[in-house]
């Protein structure tokens, strides 16, 4: 009888004993022999919502922001919910990628890559929305303090708009280089794989990786600053953001709480987006030994962390509404949540703080339906939020001359739908022609001799 | 322009380039002339390459000469081409003319400010004792004379059977033809009429009594549509003299208005509006502060600023004036005869009340009514009588000379009509065939008429029935003199050389009766003939002189009363006033009234008025059925829901609802004036897109013709003696409504414990302001607390404005006149509905109270100009910042629309170019301000303080080497405003007007809980109320 060591506190990452080999083949597969049935349909599909998109902002820009239903006293609905869910949406990969490395959380390696992917899918998706909201977007370039003959005509320092394009233009240059470098190991084992004009594009990329211990050590170190410099924007990039509402006077955006409650909200969202979209590429790739129920508990509790976070935000922002004694900002409140957008409000609440409770109970986080039904549920609601935010504190504030409502049109929808099939897109071609789990950080987490099936039945032998 | 600057022999020597007169078009224009000279501009250009700038100047100079020249028509007097400039016009700087108003019958005079020969704004003339401002209607009175639809020159008719054909002729071939057919009509002893609305030019009548006399049976009967018919009827046969009174709301202590809107649409708005401020002055000591009372059972402009507002059910407002009487002739010893019908508890209080002010304030009240039956005005008339008011409050040794239509005559003229014997009917001005309902009979009594001629500006609902329609000009290119109150004229002048050709009604008679006199010597002659004979002596050294200082002034006033004496008062029989119609159970009583902006319908053509909203409903580009909010709960109807009005005649019109507080509960409301031909045209107007939709309704018309309900029974044109019923169709047609919430009280159910109201509007009654004047307007802030420095030091001038919410009576003259004078374009019903209007300025109004009993508040808001503007500090690219002088200033080009300025606006004042806006028609661009940049789509914009105007002046100042410019300067919204509402001025300076109104105790800005320091100010409302209504206890009209 071998000596075989399991333990009951440190269960292996990866199931089914793989070796080495097994997973350089696994995860090969879909680059170089093409993905499974349901791609195409899904890519097609994807492609489609992404044209229907391209179509309706040809079409606004075209003719003007009036195709969408804003108007005097709404004047961002749509675009900044947008704008606001997807860069929260691409929060959870810098978390999963640069935050859990530094803390030497093994588990985040089967995930990591394809959440650094969201966070810049995600973030490209977000860019858009500023630019397109302009009334003007041909002269989005004035945003940037360039030198130029104008004067020198400089930007505003004050403005939290200029703030936005600095923490988004930098969040999405971090993100790309690390998730670009993180990957060069294993585009060099596709090149090594490869043939003919495929092996000199992996080659390209690849940079000339040659495996060398000097070359791991450079690597390791190039990825442990990276992930340095990452960690204090998963907090600057949502803190900017929600200065977009903080510095300004609308009651229901003036809130000092609004930086950490944005970022606490852009990781529960952003999780909450990793888990939709594990749950279905595990199933869909043949994943599910890389992607284990230990993972998605893991995130469960993440979100329930978060989402319990949130709801305590929403809480103190009722508290000091009532504690201020301004009565604009209690209006604001009573009416989010009994005024016209009611509903919004119910279901921002539903979806963020009620549903991910059930998330506490064992039974609901191994039930893969469950979550991933509560995965949606939690994006929807974190939409809702920021739609919440905007648009119900926007229609009725200090005049009640100027109250009003909003209604989306066509375009503002379609463009959203637009938004979706973007992300999707850019996510099923990366599923497609890249390694969608990092090869070489799941083999250092490997233990292809242990009884994994033994594990939490009987493991003492 | 005046005919001494313009060219004679001008056959327009050049061709414009941007110009498409009709007369190029048609070929009047000398092509080969035209052609020749470009040429010759272009050839000199092409020597002169390496002056390439010059040569652009020069030809653009060349066709600002065409623009002036091109449209000139023969014969004037002199030619001074634009190579020997005018002294007087400099391109590109404007100039004022002074001219009349020809946007109703009141006849205030104006200024026409012109650049480059063309006209671009109208303003008040300051020169008229009474008047002063000019009201939405005369602003915009402008906009037609750029009008690509006007007619051009004559249409004859040719009858078929289903219908007329018109085709074009010629002015010549038109005079010819009507000349003979009029000769025929004359040699057999024919009967012509000429049917106009009221005429208020001196020379025009005379015109017309020299056409009529070589009748043998001739006559001119003149109708209002907006009739004052009974007042003329009343005095009649109280004074024998059939005029209105001069109505002297600054002499009344107390004024009682029975359903008369007389700062609204009654008579002589601005003029009134005028009187009404001065006699209502908080800051005067001793204090002049009259006391207004309103009975009226819908919501009127004039209800809603009235200090007591007695509302009264559908024909109660006959009882309510014979119980007045009742109580008033007992004081005064006056037996009555009169049975009294009793009248509801609420109307008696304010009956009894009202009865001790009059009684207590005698020849220092004013009592005034807008019914339209003659026995009732005569009543009022006694009651004035008794009160000693004749001679005082009313002045009938001067009286208005601004309603003189005849009901009577009218409906004398219909009958003849009908028997066949009217040979000729010439119309004018009034469109009867749309003003009158279908049961007056005109329509069908025109057919009977051999001959009938139409002057007019454009194909309407009269026009389409006559057989020779003819060009009427615009006052702006045309001669006119007006005499609107007697002994106080005023002239009218082209300001521009005739755009179409057409002419007036004066010239046009001159030219049928064989004579060629132009049009300005008519005017001249008269004056030389008929008004030089009564200036005193003294006053000018010759005709010439006074001619021209008329015509430069605009206007002249006799001094004093001249020697004239008022009629005395004839005694007669007391004649019980008509029963008046009550609705039975079940039904509503119907009342037609006019809006401010578009009257009798004669302005349906103008875009600028049929997007402002209504100063009391707030909805725009329609009109609509107003129901109580408690009559349409009862029904079950909503906002916008559609319903069939019936009346017992079957007539039925389909309407939208609009929820209307403060209206009788039996009453249902509805505005004439829409459904007029021609509006087909605005289908399409405003930005095209995937969502958008018409401006009109299904029928393509804006609005429906609400004038088939009136009546016109014993020589009287009714409007409200109407009982309907309301039947829903199931339909809705949503209303293109400015302000979804009318209240300054947030919903209860949203109200943070005890209630919030949000003093935005601050008010106070005379009684506690004159006690109390340190605290009667609530707490005020103090703006010098501040942890930071001020960013903003203001060293020289700080511009700012200064709003009276006591002397502002909600009438929107200053929206136009913004629009006007800044370039904002019109943007259709379904933006106005989606909340995207372009107004700089709007009018706040806010309701108060419950039930009937409202209290309304009126604010004008514009942007704010923040020393701390939010606004400024959130732009990312500074495309809005603080000037020097504490303007917050737009910069378009730098504008990449982000919008987040007008998102952080707190006073929701920032409009979004949220489309390009159609500017296709040249003509109408014409009307354009130049020193205001047209936007493009994707910026924001927002008032400016018309700083064009502050440089204009500081650009003047400098010129001329002194600094006293800019303390005249006027910004466009003060320069119109009837009350002098708003003053404008330097904040920095302790003398300045501004300064002394911002320093008393009434003044307060709007949400200084925020500390943004707001350059405008506001004086708090004033009121001479009894008891002040708590807000606190407000309903909620409409929800939100």
């Amino acid at each position: 009888m071998s000596i075989i060591q399991t333990s009951t506190l440190k269960p292996p990452l990866i199931l089914g004993r793989k070796t080495p080999t097994q997973v350089t083949s696994d995860v090969c597969t879909v680059p170089e022999k093409g993905p499974g049935r349901l791609w195409l349909p899904a890519f097609l599909l994807a492609l489609s919502a992404l044209l229907l998109g391209i179509v309706a902002v040809t079409y606004q820009i075209k003719v003007g922001i009036g195709t969408w239903g804003l108007n005097r006293t709404v004047g961002w609905a749509f675009d900044i919910t947008n704008f606001v869910f997807w860069v929260g949406i691409g929060h959870a990969g810098t978390l999963i990628s640069a935050v859990l490395l530094l803390l030497r959380q093994k588990w985040r390696t089967s995930i990591n890559r394809s959440a650094e992917a969201m966070t810049i899918f995600a973030v490209m998706c977000a860019g858009v929305f500023p630019l397109i909201h302009m009334g003007r977007p041909w002269l989005c370039f004035w945003v940037f303090p360039y030198p130029n003959t104008r004067g020198s005509l400089w930007v505003n320092f004050r403005s939290p708009l200029l703030w936005d394009v600095f923490a988004i233009g930098t969040y999405f240059t971090i993100s790309l280089v690390f998730w670009y470098l993180g990957m060069i190991p294993d585009v060099a084992t596709l090149r090594d794989r490869a043939k003919g004009f495929r092996r000199k594009l992996y080659s390209l990329f690849s940079l000339g990786w040659n495996g060398s211990a000097r070359t791991w050590s450079r690597y390791e170190v190039t990825c442990l600053l990276l992930a340095a410099l990452a960690t204090p924007l998963v907090v600057s990039v949502h803190s900017v953001v929600s200065s977009d509402f903080a510095t300004a006077v609308v009651p229901g955006w003036h809130t000092t709480l609004f930086p950490p409650y944005f970022v606490v909200g852009a990781v529960f969202s952003g999780f909450a987006m990793v888990l939709t979209l594990m749950i279905i590429a595990r199933k869909v790739m043949n994943f599910e030994d890389y992607i284990t129920q230990r993972h998605i508990s893991a995130m469960c509790k993440v979100v329930v962390f978060t989402g319990s976070v949130v709801g305590g935000a929403y809480a103190t922002e009722l508290f000091i509404a009532w504690y201020s004694g301004s009565p604009y900002e209690q209006f604001a409140f009573n009416n989010r949540i009994s005024g016209p957008y009611a509903w919004a409000y119910a279901i921002m609440v539903g979806c963020n703080v009620v549903a991910p409770q059930l998330l506490w109970i064992r039974k609901v986080r191994e039930t893969i339906a469950l979550v991933f039904i509560i995965s949606i549920l939690v994006n929807v609601g974190m939409w809702f939020e920021r739609f919440v935010i905007i648009v119900a504190s926007l229609h009725r504030d200090f005049l009640p001359s100027s109250w009003t409502s909003y209604a989306p049109t066509l375009v503002e929808i379609a463009t959203f739908v637009g938004s979706f099939g973007l992300f999707f897109t850019l996510f099923l071609l990366f599923c497609r022609f890249l390694p969608m789990i990092s090869m070489n950080e799941v083999k250092t987490v490997l233990k292809p001799h242990e009884a994994t099936e033994s594990f939490g039945k009987d493991t003492l032998k | 322009m005046s005919d001494e600057k313009t060219n004679p022999e001008a056959k327009s020597s050049i061709k414009s380039v941007y110009w498409r007169s009709p007369e190029e078009k048609e070929g009047v224009l000398n092509q080969d002339d035209l052609n020749q000279d470009i040429q010759k501009a272009l050839n000199t250009q092409e020597q002169d390459s390496g002056a390439s700038r010059r040569s652009f100047l020069k030809l653009a100079g060349f066709s600002l000469a065409a623009t002036v020249a091109g449209c000139s028509r023969g014969p004037v007097m002199h030619a001074i081409p634009y190579l020997v400039s005018p002294e007087e016009i400099v391109p590109g700087l404007s100039y004022q003319i002074a001219t009349t108003c020809a946007g109703c019958t009141a006849g205030c005079a104006a200024l026409a400010t012109c650049r480059d020969g063309r006209p671009t704004k109208l303003e008040g003339n300051p020169r008229q004792s009474w008047s002063g401002g000019l009201c939405a209607v005369g602003q915009a009175s402008l906009l037609p004379l750029y009008d690509s639809h006007r007619f051009s020159e004559s249409m004859r008719s040719k009858k078929t059977e289903a219908r007329r054909e018109f085709s074009a002729i010629t002015w010549k071939k038109a005079d010819e033809e009507i000349r003979e057919q009029l000769a025929a009509i004359q040699g057999a002893g024919g009967n012509i009429r000429i049917l106009s609305g009221t005429i208020t030019s001196p020379s025009t009548l005379a015109a017309i009594d020299t056409f009529l006399s070589g009748f043998e049976k001739s006559g001119h009967v003149m109708f209002d549509p907006l009739s004052a018919s009974s007042i003329l009827e009343a005095h009649e046969r109280t004074h024998k003299t059939r005029v209105v009174p001069h109505f002297r709301f600054d002499r009344a202590k107390i004024i009682a208005s029975f359903d008369a809107d007389f700062l609204g649409t009654w008579i002589s708005p601005v003029e009134f509006s005028k009187a009404y401020a001065k006699g209502r002055n908080p800051d005067s000591s001793p204090t002049v502060f009259s006391k207004h009372y309103h009975f009226e059972s819908r919501m009127s402009l004039t209800g809603s600023r009235s200090d007591h507002r007695a509302v009264v059910a559908p024909g109660e407002l006959r009882d309510a004036i014979v119980f007045l009487w009742d109580v008033i002739s007992r004081k005064a010893g006056i037996e009555n005869t009169l049975p009294i019908t009793p009248v509801s508890n609420k109307v008696e209080e304010s009956i009894q009340s009202l009865s001790t002010e009059l009684w207590k304030h005698r020849g220092q009240g004013l009592v005034i009514s807008g019914s339209s039956d003659p026995t009732l005005q005569t009543l009022i008339n006694r009651m004035n009588h008794a009160l000693g008011n004749y001679g005082k409050t009313l002045d009938l040794a001067r009286p208005s000379l601004q309603k003189k239509g005849n009901d009577r005559e009218l409906t004398q003229l219909i009958t003849d009509m009908q028997e066949g014997s009217i040979d000729a009917l010439i119309v004018q001005g009034v469109n009867p065939a749309f003003d009158l309902p279908p049961e007056a009979g005109f329509v069908s009594a025109l057919k009977n008429v051999k001959l009938v001629i139409r002057l007019s500006p454009y194909q309407d609902e009269t026009s389409q029935l006559s057989d020779y329609v003819c060009a009427e000009s615009h006052s702006l290119e045309s001669w006119n003199d007006t005499e609107a109150i007697r002994g106080s004229y005023s002239l009218t002048q082209p300001t521009v050389p005739p755009l179409q050709s057409a002419r007036t009604l004066r010239e046009t008679l001159t030219r049928w009766q064989g004579r060629t006199t132009s049009d300005r010597d008519l005017v001249r002659e008269y004056w030389r003939r008929e008004i030089w004979p009564t200036v005193p002596m003294t006053s000018f050294p010759s005709f010439e002189s006074f001619f021209q200082k008329s015509l430069h002034d605009g206007c002249y006033e006799h001094e004093g009363s001249s020697g004239a004496k008022a009629p005395a008062w004839v005694d007669s029989d007391l004649v019980a006033p008509k029963e008046s119609v009550k609705p039975k159970a079940g039904e509503l009583g119907l009342i037609l009234y006019s809006k401010l902006a578009m009257l009798d319908g004669s302005h349906a053509h103008n875009p600028w008025l049929q997007e402002l909203p209504d100063p009391v409903t707030k909805v725009s580009w329609d009109n609509y059925a107003c129901l109580s909010p408690k009559t349409a709960k009862a029904k079950n109807l909503s906002q916008g829901d559609t319903v069939i009005i019936s009346s017992a005649g079957g007539t039925q019109i389909r309407l939208p609802v609009q929820l209307q507080p403060g209206q009788h509960e039996d009453v249902v409301a509805v505005a004439l004036g829409y459904g007029r031909s021609g509006t087909e045209r605005f289908h399409g107007i405003g930005p095209a897109w995937l969502e958008a939709k018409p401006s009109v309704g299904s029928d393509g018309r804006v609005g429906k013709n609400a004038s088939v309900f009136l009546t016109l029974l014993s020589g009287e044109l009714g409007n409200n003696g109407v009982s309907v019923t309301l039947k829903p169709d199931g339909g809705r047609s949503e209303l293109a409504c400015s302000q979804d919430y009318h209240s300054l009280t947030v919903p209860p159910h949203l109200a943070p414990k005890g209630g919030e109201v949000r003093d935005a509007v601050r008010s106070t009654t005379l009684s506690e302001w004159k006690n109390d004047p340190d605290h009667a307007i609530g707490e005020h802030h103090d703006h010098d607390k501040s942890l930071w420095k001020d960013d903003h030091l203001h060293p020289g001038a700080r511009w700012g404005l200064a709003v009276d919410l006591t002397a502002c009576t909600g009438c929107s003259a200053c929206v136009v006149s913004c629009q006007a004078e800044n370039n904002i374009p019109v943007v259709g019903k379904d933006e106005m509905r989606r909340h995207r209007e372009m107004h700089w300025m709007r009018i706040d109004r806010y309701y108060q109270g419950e039930g009937t009993d409202i209290e309304t508040v009126h604010q004008p808001m514009m942007c704010q100009h923040c020393a701390n503007a939010p606004c400024e500090t959130v732009c990312p690219v500074l495309a809005t910042v603080h000037s020097k002088e504490g303007l917050n200033q737009q910069v378009y080009n730098r504008c990449v629309g982000t919008r987040y300025c007008a998102n952080n606006c707190p006073y929701k004042v920032r409009r979004f170019n949220w489309f390009d806006y159609p500017r296709e028609d040249r003509l109408q661009n014409m009307s354009l301000n130049p020193d205001v940049t047209i936007r493009s789509r994707g910026v924001m914009e927002k008032c400016s303080l018309c700083v064009q105007r502050i440089q204009g002046a500081k650009a003047e100042d400098r010129r001329n080497g002194n600094e006293n410019g800019v303390e005249t300067i006027e910004v466009a919204c003060q320069q119109s405003c009837p009350t002098s509402a708003i003053i404008f001025g330097d904040l920095n300076d302790p003398e300045s007007k501004i300064s002394r109104s911002v320093a008393t105790k009434r003044s307060y800005t709007v949400l200084p809980e925020l500390n943004t320091k707001p350059g405008v100010f506001y004086l708090a409302k004033v009121s001479n109320q009894d008891q002040h209504n708590d807000p606190t206890t407000s309903a909620h009209p409409t929800s939100g």
